[in-house]
């Protein structure tokens, strides 16, 4: 059975007594979106069932209607045959439904204990919360699934790994039969991703029923018995695991063969234009981030850095970006010093940033677009005379130009950038950047969340910009943005830059390399680690 | 998600040519909040005064009678009643555009009365002290020095946000009784008590003064004696300020920064404005137009120092003001006159319906209230976001209302 | 110097720490409110005007019906049913919470003075006097404790009421399940909801016991201080609690400690008649001193980590 059956699968197939979860025709729709269009989703009992698709597919809002947290606008859904009325999360987990969720839903100031029990603590007389059963609950339900935990340690002090942990607890604690995993490995290093692995198979060997949400699908190979695709709101395939292929989810995903390739000419590198030394840095909850890196991007050349988010790069472009100090190492920037500069003058040197978080941190969504196009630029003698009077007229031909230049489809340069499409929206970062004629371009996961037609302008755009002798330095998640864009690679692995790599290197060596395998001082990273 | 750009695409074609009606609807459609926030208060307003066994009829007509000269009962003289409520409005769009600039870097200044009577001390001492300077040359200062201490009393609390963290609601607040306790320590057995007062300086001179609009005589005017018109050319700072901070949100990159630091503290950062400059220079600018209007009281309308401990609200009215003017230059001269013919007309009330004025911060209560909390939901409106999450982007104003425009260039 | 001497030898009587601990209760009310609201995630700085509110309807409700428990009580509701006004449009309408309390302040301050006028037709210089007052109660053989009897043991009802929902409050925040979840709330409503815990509820419950411990401080400062009505009458104490409470770091302990501070400030301000220094200068030393230690407290106090997001489910 290697091809999808159609949509809706027929639910003859497996009888309905044997269906953990039966969502049957689920509709929602946010203003402008559909995200979930009638959607079909069987889940049996005691399997690890992978729910895939891209970002925005509708998985997540799925999950989030079976769970309660948002009201379905068409549909039904049966828990273990029966017909649920899920209002809230209190019915679902009284069906025996746990939500781990990709943002924890855990609070850093209380203890491991008070996160895991909250909603149903056992108290003595007078409501006195009893931290004694706590302990003694938490300790047998770590012994029984081997989930070792502290119940006293403040959930703030732990390592993501151990949170991540203390949610499979919390909903075990509240006796959940059906555990949903929002995408569990985004946040985890490989080890932890092992061990979150272990732990999944462990639950599944109990009798559990796992839903297992994720993009990546190495792992959705690795862990699961069945898949469910979803594109743009539509359940477009059912697999099962073991007779697919990455290939065909991946069709399934996108909608057509992907082939990320960009067509570009070898490089033509000039001097250093960005050269990084001995970089340190901590990260925002005050560990090591970065230690030690050293490289250099030369004009008219593209490094990518591969890595498993969270290794670094975040910090490392913010460093060069001058939002986060370094604690030790120098950036030059054609040989002169720029290190822990302020962002204005590192962006004056001659820097520009495409930053990771778009809305966050790249827009102001309540500006127009022309005015989000002049961002970072608003006291240059272009736009405001003598650095302080704007030019209205010479900011709104420039938005015109850019508009136009970077097919931003707004309807006027006065709409908000808020009321745009992600790719729109990352297109009016991508031409201000661009356009402000860089030296160095640092681009950060430059397409993410952004549909395939602006992905691959996108792509050719930071290859024209590379042809025009521009050092850029790209960050992303996706392997195959950085093998199909860098001339070459640097591999981050734990604060470091590990390897650096052809731009031809094979997908598995740089796979093993991202996760600390690959070298031979492997081991010794590892412990450092 | 995917590509919602089509309908947005397909919505605008008809934007792109906007007929004489659309342009009108556009323009009235940021009024739409205000309004009818107002509207929500007066009928709260007129069911709070029904119930306490008054005529809320009678109360309206008479608030409208002491604001504008209009629906009087007892043969009040419109000329005198508009003065009265210019007198009002003068220092409220002042301490409005305070209040207002600070909300545009997303700061909430409940400081503006501390900053007001920090600028009216700074004034009186100008004017007294240096009383023998030329009129020409003394005036100018008193105002300037009323806007420095304004500034500085401002600066102080975006100085403690930004260094320290401290939250400007809470240290606004302290300030506000530092500064009323400070100008009644001054004039009552402080330096600066007229001899033989209770509780006031001495007046300024002659030269400190601002005029008024009409001379100060007994000729008559709209059959009153011209004395009794109190209206003073303090209302031409006022609009003059007006204008200033239309021309600094608008037109210069300094306003630009403003609001990106109160739209997005991390958007402004990574795009190398320092935020912790931008908070200072906020307060310094809020403060700086609090001041001007306690100089212009000053200067204009009561000539020396006066206990002015919670009798004057101007300082807190503004904030009602800038949040009904949507932080708008325009929006709070309107709004201040509204509140201006408000307080005006309250004492006209208190006379002929024999209801408090103080039915007046009810009705401003409730305007707040439904500004807030969006009662209508025709409009979105939105606050800046206090909290401390960065993830939650600010917003002052929402797509719809078109107060944004004074963002945008064109 | 000479000031100095006076001031501290007003510390060999008990007076100043019996006035020390009646100002710090009172203070003491109003700020415990405001840790259980902003506990919860709703920021509150409308403690002033629930106050007034309080003061002004113990006053209305003594003279009606001369009965003090009855004033109490009315009072009680009243800085309740303020508080309400503020849940509902902050919590409900997800308002701004900061231009709420404005709000509840300034309607507070003009509807005293506007009831004033209507029920008693006295213009706002005028007072209205209340018949029947909070009675002070001497604890039998505790009071005759030399030195230490006058100062806990000779005080009003409401001080000992205080001190009593001092303990209790800080038993329930921090040792029930109540308590857990009120912090869970104000913390990360989110995950209180996805535990299945109801935000709204536990919101609405400490914004208006917020209003309840206002009301009481308001009914203690008219008829049980003060034995007066006079417009504004709390005078900034809503606002100087607020700021005990930060001081206090969010703690029931911490913010009484910073109250009796302040209170201890009021305490020696009550005898300014021989101290030689103007009455109108020493006023501005409590606020002073706030501003003083708000600006030294960089990172050592965090509010609740919602305090003052609205919530909005599925909102994540």
């Amino acid at each position: 059975m290697t091809t999808p059956t159609p949509s809706p699968a027929s639910p003859a197939s497996a009888d309905t007594a044997s269906l953990a979860v039966d969502m049957r025709s689920i509709v929602k729709a946010w203003p402008g979106v559909v995200a979930n269009d009638h959607v079909n989703f069987e889940v049996r009992r005691g399997e690890i069932h992978a729910l895939v698709g891209e970002n925005g597919a509708g998985k997540t809002t799925l999950m989030n209607i079976l769970y309660g947290l948002i009201r379905r606008d068409a549909g039904d859904i049966f828990v273990n045959g029966k017909l649920a009325h899920i209002q809230g999360p209190r019915d679902a987990i009284a069906l025996g439904i746990g939500m781990v969720h990709q943002h924890f839903m855990l609070i850093p100031v209380l203890t491991v204990g008070e996160n895991i029990v909250l909603g149903r603590e056992p108290t003595t007389a007078g409501d006195i919360y009893d931290a004694a059963r706590v302990r003694q609950e938490i300790g047998e339900l770590s012994r029984r699934y081997g989930l070792t935990l502290n119940p006293d340690d403040k959930m703030g002090d732990l390592p993501v790994g151990l949170q991540q942990r203390a949610e499979i607890v919390k909903v075990l604690y509240r006796g959940a039969e059906i555990l949903i995993m929002d995408e569990p490995t985004g946040v985890l290093t490989p080890q932890e991703t092992t061990e979150l692995f272990h732990v999944l198979r462990g639950l599944r060997a109990g009798g559990k029923t796992i839903i297992f949400i994720s993009h990546k699908l190495k792992e959705v190979l690795d862990i699961s018995d069945r898949i469910t695709v979803m594109r743009r709101g539509k359940v477009v395939g059912h697999l099962i695991t073991a007779t697919t292929t990455e290939q065909e989810i991946a069709r399934l995903m996108v909608g057509r063969d992907v082939l990320l390739r960009v067509d570009k000419a070898p490089a033509n590198p000039g001097p250093v234009a960005l050269a990084v030394e001995g970089l340190t840095a901590a990260s925002d909850s005050n560990v090591p981030a970065l230690r030690g890196v050293s490289f250099e991007v030369r004009q008219g050349e593209i490094l990518g850095i591969a890595g498993v988010e969270g290794n670094g790069q975040s910090e490392l472009i913010e460093v060069l970006a001058g939002t986060r100090k370094a604690s030790s190492g120098r950036v030059l920037l054609g040989g002169k010093e720029i290190t822990n500069l302020s962002a204005r003058a590192i962006r004056s040197r001659g820097i520009s940033h495409i930053p990771e978080d778009r809305r966050g941190a790249g827009l102001v969504l309540n500006y127009s677009v022309a005015d989000n196009l002049v961002l970072g630029r608003q006291r240059s003698a272009r736009f405001a005379w003598n650095g302080f009077v704007l030019m209205l007229n010479a900011i709104l031909a420039w938005a015109k130009r850019l508009i136009a230049e970077f097919d931003i489809r707004t309807p006027t340069p006065e709409t908000r950038a808020r009321a745009l499409s992600g790719g729109n929206q990352q297109k009016i970062i991508v031409a201000r950047e661009m356009a402000s004629e860089p030296l160095v371009l640092l681009a950060s996961q430059p397409t993410r969340g952004v549909d395939i037609g602006a992905i691959e302008f996108i792509h050719r755009r930071i290859v024209a910009q590379r042809d025009h002798g521009v050092a850029v330095l790209l960050v992303s998640a996706e392997l195959d943005e950085i093998r199909s864009l860098s001339d070459r690679i640097a591999v981050m692995y734990e604060g470091r830059i590990v390897s650096f790599e052809a731009a031809e290197t094979p997908e598995e060596r740089l796979g093993l390399l991202m996760t600390g395998g690959g070298r031979a001082d492997a081991a010794a990273s590892k412990v450092a680690g | 998600m995917a590509t919602p750009s089509a309908p947005t695409t397909e919505r605008t074609a008809s934007a792109d040519t906007p007929t004489p009606l659309s342009r009108v609807i556009a323009y009235l459609r940021p009024m739409g909040t205000p309004l009818g926030s107002v509207l929500f208060a007066f009928v709260v307003g007129a069911i709070v005064v029904v119930a306490t066994r008054g005529n809320a009829l009678l109360a309206y007509e008479s608030l409208a009678c002491g604001g504008f000269g209009i629906f009087c009962q007892n043969g009040e003289n419109t000329a005198l009643q508009l003065s009265n409520t210019l007198v009002f409005t003068t220092p409220l769009i002042l301490t409005g555009l305070a209040v207002a600039v600070a909300f545009r870097a997303g700061l909430f200044n409940i400081g503006a009365e501390g900053q007001l009577v920090m600028g009216a001390i700074a004034a009186a001492v100008v004017g007294i002290k240096l009383g023998t300077w030329p009129a020409l040359i003394l005036l100018p200062s008193v105002l300037i020095a009323g806007t420095l201490a304004g500034a500085a009393y401002g600066g102080l609390a975006g100085v403690l946000k930004a260094v320290t963290g401290a939250h400007e609601v809470v240290t606004t607040i302290m300030l506000n009784y530092v500064a009323l306790w400070a100008s009644r320590y001054l004039i009552i057995g402080g330096p600066l008590q007229a001899p033989g007062a209770f509780n006031a300086s001495p007046p300024v001179a002659a030269g400190a003064q601002l005029p008024r609009l009409v001379p100060l005589n007994n000729n008559l005017l709209f059959g009153l004696p011209q004395s009794v018109f109190t209206a003073y050319t303090g209302i031409f700072v006022s609009l003059f300020g007006a204008a200033i901070y239309f021309f600094i949100m608008r037109r210069t990159a300094l306003g630009y920064e403003i609001t990106a630091v109160g739209q997005s503290q991390r958007a402004a950062r990574y795009a190398g404005i320092s935020v912790r400059r931008t908070i200072v220079v906020t307060m310094l600018i809020s403060g700086a137009f609090a001041g001007l209007a306690g100089a212009v009281v000053l200067s204009g309308l009561s000539h020396s120092l006066v206990d002015t401990y919670f009798q004057d609200t101007t300082g807190f009215d503004a904030i009602a003001v800038s949040l009904l003017g949507q932080n708008t230059a325009i929006g709070v001269v309107l709004a201040a006159i509204l509140f201006g013919a408000l307080h005006a007309g309250g004492q006209v009330m208190e006379a002929d319906a024999q209801i408090s004025h103080n039915l007046v911060f009810v009705l401003e209560a409730l305007v707040l209230f439904s500004l807030a909390a969006n009662f209508l939901r025709t409009f979105k409106f939105r606050l800046p976001a206090f909290g401390r999450s960065p993830t939650q982007p600010a917003e002052l104003e929402a797509q719809d209302v078109v107060v944004g425009a004074a963002d945008e260039p064109g | 110097m000479n000031a100095l001497l006076i001031i501290l030898g007003l510390f060999k009587s008990p007076d100043v720490y019996h006035s020390t601990l009646t100002y710090g209760t009172l203070l003491l009310l109003p700020a415990l409110g405001g840790v259980i609201s902003e506990r919860s995630g709703v920021v509150n700085i409308a403690m002033e005007g629930m106050m007034l509110t309080g003061a002004f309807f113990a006053v209305v409700a003594d003279l009606a019906w001369h009965n003090v428990w009855l004033a109490v009580l009315v009072a009680i509701i009243a800085g309740g049913f303020m508080a309400l006004i503020h849940a509902v449009v902050s919590i409900r309408y997800h308002a701004d919470q900061i231009v709420s309390g404005v709000a509840i302040n300034i309607v507070a301050a003009g509807l005293t003075v506007f009831l004033l006028n209507q029920f008693y037709g006295v213009q706002e210089i005028g007072s209205v006097a209340p018949q029947f007052l909070i009675p002070n109660i001497k604890v039998p053989v505790l009071d005759a404790i030399p030195f230490i009897g006058p100062i806990f043991f000779e005080q009003n009802l409401v001080v000992y009421i205080a001190i009593i929902l001092l303990v209790a409050i800080n038993i329930i925040l921090f040792r029930t399940r109540l308590g857990l979840r009120l912090r869970a709330v104000g913390e990360h409503p989110s995950a209180a909801d996805t535990a299945g815990i109801n935000v709204y509820t536990l919101r609405y419950g400490a914004v208006i016991a917020s209003g309840l411990l206002s009301g009481l401080a308001g009914a203690f400062l008219s008829i049980g201080l003060s034995n007066t009505f006079v417009p504004n009458m709390t005078d900034g104490r809503g606002y100087i609690a607020l700021a005990a409470m930060i001081f206090g770091k969010w703690t029931p302990l911490g913010a009484f400690a910073a109250c009796l501070i302040f209170g201890l400030g009021q305490a020696i301000y009550d005898n300014t008649s021989i101290i030689p220094i103007s009455p109108y200068f020493l006023s501005m030393l409590p606020y002073i001193l706030t501003l003083v230690v708000l600006a030294g407290l960089v990172g050592r106090s965090i509010p609740p980590a919602a305090d003052g997001i609205p919530y909005e489910p599925g909102n994540e």
